[in-house]
């Protein structure tokens, strides 16, 4: 009987990969990427939101005489005026070494949403002086809680039950634009 | 005497020699790695004016097919056109309509212009009026205000403002 021929495999032997048609793909995917690359990464500020809280904004647009908060931006101080009832209410969060105090607008804001847990819209005027930077500034405390535990209840119309939301004023309106 | 002979490498001139592209392929890998992670996904392209200075922001909200306007502390422009020069943050008084000094002649002419064109009229954006306005970090309010003014008075009051993600 013959015997099955054995293959000699040496182990110990060496080869090198082509690296030739990788590099190809790659020399092309280069330049792809290059032009549908943004190094500088823009945003842009707007109302797009989630559903419930699109409703409850609708719902408080509804109300016959619904809670009002507004920011008066001018160059000495901050002003939240809450008009409840008919009844208006002034805070009043002053600058801290020249620059606006930030944080205490952001706290106040948490606890004006924490006692209206309803009111998605707020009115902003800022003053001719104020420069932009400074609004867009004021505005990112407005639209959302920092604090990712901290937690606003909305109401869910769908599921029928309170949902919560770490949107505070997603909305803002500046009041003041068409003022002469 | 017998002259020398010039020495002469042997060459073979039928040779071919391998490039070892390993290193190239690792720098490659590397460029491609960090091209995907800086990939845009949005579906609008925003081109960065040289003169303006965005404001940083929180938002992380992609920008939408808009009529795009730009203010700088030399000019407003409109898709890239210069439509009125800036000075001193505010308008030349030649721009601004007399009565009204909120109002901006060619800015209304330009996005009415847009509003009434046939080929631009039936667009979503055109419709919804939508707006993305890049405006100079440094540009006091009062600068801004009247180009919200005019564009809403035009019939664009969806104002959609452009920034620049973090710090």
């Amino acid at each position: 009987m013959r015997r099955a021929r054995k293959i000699q495999v040496d182990h110990n032997s060496e080869f090198e990969l082509d690296l030739a048609p990788l590099l190809a793909v790659m020399v092309k995917l280069v330049p792809v990427l290059l032009v549908s690359s943004a190094f500088v990464q823009m945003m842009v500020i707007e109302t797009e939101l989630p559903q419930v809280v699109n409703e409850a904004i609708q719902r408080q647009e509804d109300q016959k005489t619904p809670t009002n908060v507004a920011l008066e931006v001018d160059p000495q101080a901050i002003r939240i005026v809450i008009t409840e009832k008919g009844q208006e209410k002034v805070e009043t969060i002053a600058m801290k070494d020249g620059v606006y105090d930030l944080q205490g607008l952001h706290n106040k804001l948490v606890d004006i949403k924490k006692a209206h847990p309803e009111v998605f819209k707020i009115e902003l005027n800022p003053d001719g002086k104020v420069p932009y930077d400074v609004i867009v500034k004021i505005m990112d405390e407005a639209r959302q809680a920092r604090d990712a535990k901290v937690k606003f209840p909305v109401f869910d119309t769908k599921q029928g039950k309170n949902v919560e939301t770490n949107y505070m004023f997603p909305e803002i309106v500046f009041a003041n634009t068409m003022e002469g | 005497m017998s002259r020398r002979r010039r020495y002469e490498p042997k060459t073979k001139k039928n040779s071919t020699f391998g490039l070892n592209i390993t290193s190239m392929t690792d720098m490659f890998t590397i460029m491609l790695v960090f091209l995907l992670q800086s990939y845009s996904t949005s579906e609008v392209q925003i081109n960065p004016e040289n003169d303006i200075r965005l404001p940083s922001s929180a938002s992380m909200t992609n920008a939408t097919e808009s009529i795009k306007i730009s203010l700088s502390g030399n000019a407003l422009k409109l898709d890239q056109t210069k439509i009125a020069d800036v000075k001193n943050a505010d308008f030349l008084p030649q721009d601004l309509e007399d009565k009204d000094t909120n109002f901006i002649k060619p800015l209304f002419q330009e996005l009415d212009k847009i509003a009434k064109a046939e080929d631009q009229k039936d667009k979503a954006h055109v419709k919804e009026g939508r707006i993305l306005l890049q405006a100079d970090k440094d540009l006091p309010y009062a600068t801004l205000r009247k180009v919200m003014y005019t564009a809403s008075m035009a019939g664009f009051p969806q104002l959609k403002l452009v920034t620049m993600v973090g710090e």
